[in-house]
């Protein structure tokens, strides 16, 4: 009996205390969980564990800037970002995570390698779509795309990495810009967007998806 | 007393006019924010709809599967419990053909508080995790004089173990599971466990609804006590095998609070098998799956000393469905069927039966077959409005232990014949409360289309109105 006890206790004891496996873990309150591991086991889920998604509801993240990675996190964890992605996937996941955590994150994302994929958009639309990347729309005040996210839409900094990333997702963040005020640090962003028409929406975000990235293999 | 077609609109006017004041209380009182949440929601901090798709609970996304997949511990240790409850008002399409309507038609046109669950949920640690549901029906049984009574017992229940190893070139999940039911460990919707619609009322107070329409299972049912092993190789592959006994011992608790008389009892180690291939391309995903479970079971759970008296039954299944989510559309279509094949036991085989006026009918079967297909699509646009469709099918081996002249739920042909379809539109005005109105139509019913009962009542008088009020907190 004393021997159940004792066991009993144990038991508790190293349930009360999480078991902790952080190698492979899912605890997104533990800081002591590499973003490495929270990549793989947690993020993978959704956004692939190279960064290459698979649901175009989710975007993806392989090669993506680093410091892009960062500020949204935080944007999330603050619920600064508001758009539907939000409190429907990202505020609570990244609710605890600490600074360390969202650089090993990033820096996770940011190391991987975009695949190659089957290009969506009609060559119509990409040929219009590049049009509007590379010379924007004098007639309505709208810059080219490439002067901040790169001539290869490989972003820069904060600017977000473009190319390859689902049409669909592209859509919804060039329509969020336009109508809302979800994302509020994209200011710039709404700026650009407001004299887009849902045709320019669809054909520069054809061109994007398109963009060959094999050649950063 | 005759309910007939034409006088559906008015029971349709009175069930939407209590339906108002249930949505009211419910809306006014769910805040959509994540404090109200349950307890997988408050431990990711995610939306319902991040495991649900289209918010639609019970079904599972390709993400919900990978939650529950690696032991419900992704996120962090919360509160581990929240609250399910059922309201709803079923409406049979004729109550005149019968000899008692307000004794076959218990509770009909009337809103009632139809069933609750507790829920025990979450993290426990890194590589454990449970569901444990305990259930309270509200019309679980009837005495003499007619007054209903509650009762509370254990519902699913599924704990497990889980670890996932996983790098840029392979994806293995592999984990262990204890639960109660064959198949609850399941992440597709069309396993026995999960299909259904919607938890429905006891069966004494409505009878014809969805819910008590035929659906693929295994005939061991649930409050059993099994352990499955399983592993999930590159998100393609799934892999899943067990076995259960009687919930008895340390395992006891997965039955409580279930009768004695009214448990499942099992000879020995029953094998229980889960075979999935899946596949996901943009937003689409596809699996294709069958399952299998051999089960002796004893004919009375109250006296298991004698071998002779056991049940053999042989369940084999196969599922398939298909997903495409992609806010603001969530389109699902499933398919189901299960396979029984029993061998009765001896003392109850090749025995005599006469029907209502002596006259002899042909002896009972010694082995019956039946089988059971369903098919259901659904579409939900912003997670908010749904629609779906179902048909269900069951035939079967015409057996005169079958044979029943009982007026309204009688069999007169000993064919277990069940076929008709489900329609239903809801709406889930904030994420955890669905509001829904279902209408299930009978084509055959009892072995038959007309005259099932030998009174003269028609598989097509059962066809019923259902709705219902689904909150969970």
């Amino acid at each position: 009996m004393y021997k159940v006890r004792v066991t009993m206790l144990a038991l508790m004891a190293s349930l009360a205390t999480g078991c902790a496996n952080e190698p492979r873990s899912r605890d997104t309150a533990n800081p002591n969980v590499s973003g490495e591991t929270l990549a793989l086991q947690v993020c993978s889920n959704c956004h692939g564990a190279t960064g290459n998604s698979t649901s175009p509801q989710f975007p993806n993240l392989a090669a993506q800037q680093e410091a892009y990675i960062v500020a949204q996190l935080g944007a999330f964890k603050a619920h600064s970002r508001q758009d539907p992605p939000g409190p429907e996937y990202m505020w609570g996941l990244s609710r605890s995570l600490t600074e360390k955590q969202i650089q090993e994150l990033a820096s996770h994302f940011a190391a991987q390698k975009p695949e190659r994929q089957l290009v969506e958009g009609r060559p119509e639309r990409i040929e219009a779509g590049k049009a509007i990347f590379t010379g924007g729309i004098p007639d309505k005040g709208i810059p080219p795309c490439a002067s901040c996210h790169g001539p290869e839409g490989k972003g820069n900094a904060t600017f977000p990495r473009l190319a390859g990333q689902h049409v669909d997702y592209l859509v919804k963040q060039l329509a969020g810009f336009q109508r809302t005020n979800d994302r509020p640090s994209a200011t710039l962003m709404k700026t650009v967007a407001h004299d887009l028409s849902h045709e320019n929406i669809v054909n520069v975000a054809d061109y994007l998806q398109a963009m060959p990235n094999h050649q950063e293999r | 007393m005759r309910t007939t077609p034409a006088n559906f609109p008015s029971m349709l006017t009175r069930m939407l006019l209590r339906a108002m004041a249930l949505i009211i209380v419910a809306v006014t009182l769910c805040p959509d924010d994540a404090a109200a949440l349950p307890t997988f929601a408050r431990q990711t901090g995610q939306n319902c709809q991040a495991c649900h798709a289209g918010g639609q609970f019970p079904e599972l996304t390709p993400y919900g599967r990978l939650f529950k997949l690696t032991g419900y511990t992704i996120g962090e240790r919360t509160l581990p419990f929240a609250g399910m409850a059922v309201v709803s008002d079923s409406s049979v399409s004729n109550r005149s053909k019968s000899d008692d309507p307000k004794e076959d038609f218990q509770k009909n046109n009337s809103l009632i508080f139809a069933t609750g669950s507790v829920f025990a949920a979450g993290k426990i640690t890194d590589n454990l995790g449970a569901f444990l549901q305990v259930t309270y029906d509200n019309y679980a049984s009837q005495s003499a004089d007619g007054q209903f009574h509650g009762h509370t017992n254990a519902d699913n229940m599924d704990i497990r173990y889980a670890d996932r190893s996983i790098d840029n070139s392979h994806d293995w999940i592999w984990g262990v599971s204890a639960n109660s039911n064959p198949s609850v460990s399941d992440v597709w919707n069309t396993a026995a466990a999960w299909m259904q619609y919607v938890p429905v009322p006891s069966p004494t107070s409505s009878s014809f609804i969805d819910g008590s329409a035929p659906y693929p299972g295994f005939a061991a049912g649930s409050n059993i006590a099994g352990v499955t092993a399983y592993a999930f190789w590159n998100q393609t592959l799934y892999l899943e095998a067990g076995g259960y006994r009687s919930a008895s011992g340390v395992a006891s608790f997965m039955s409580a609070g279930i009768a004695d008389a009214d448990k499942t009892k099992l000879q020995g180690t029953n094998p229980y098998w889960r075979a999935a291939l899946s596949h996901e391309w943009g937003p689409n995903s596809i699996m294709v799956g069958t399952s299998g479970m051999v089960a002796d079971i004893y004919d009375d759970p109250l006296d298991t000393s004698d071998p002779t008296t056991i049940h053999h039954f042989r369940n084999i299944g196969v599922d398939s469905q298909y997903q495409y989510l992609l806010d603001p559309h969530t389109v699902t279509v499933q398919f189901a069927y299960t396979r029984d094949n029993q061998r009765i036991p001896a003392f109850l085989a090749n025995q005599p039966v006469q029907d209502a006026n002596g006259n002899p009918l042909p002896n009972t079967n010694s082995t019956d077959t039946t089988n059971v297909f369903r098919a259901k699509a659904s579409y939900i646009y912003e997670a908010k409005y749904g629609t779906s469709l179902g048909f269900f099918n069951q035939t079967g081996t015409t057996d005169s232990a079958l044979y029943d002249p009982t007026r309204v739920y009688g069999n007169i042909s000993g064919n277990p014949a069940v076929r008709g379809w489900t329609s239903e539109v809801f709406w889930t005005p904030v994420q955890n409360v669905r509001i829904g109105l279902q209408f299930t139509a009978y084509d055959k019913y009892n072995g038959a289309s007309h005259n099932y009962d030998g009174s003269g009542r028609n598989a097509s008088d059962n066809n019923s109105l259902f709705f219902y009020v689904w909150g969970a907190y």
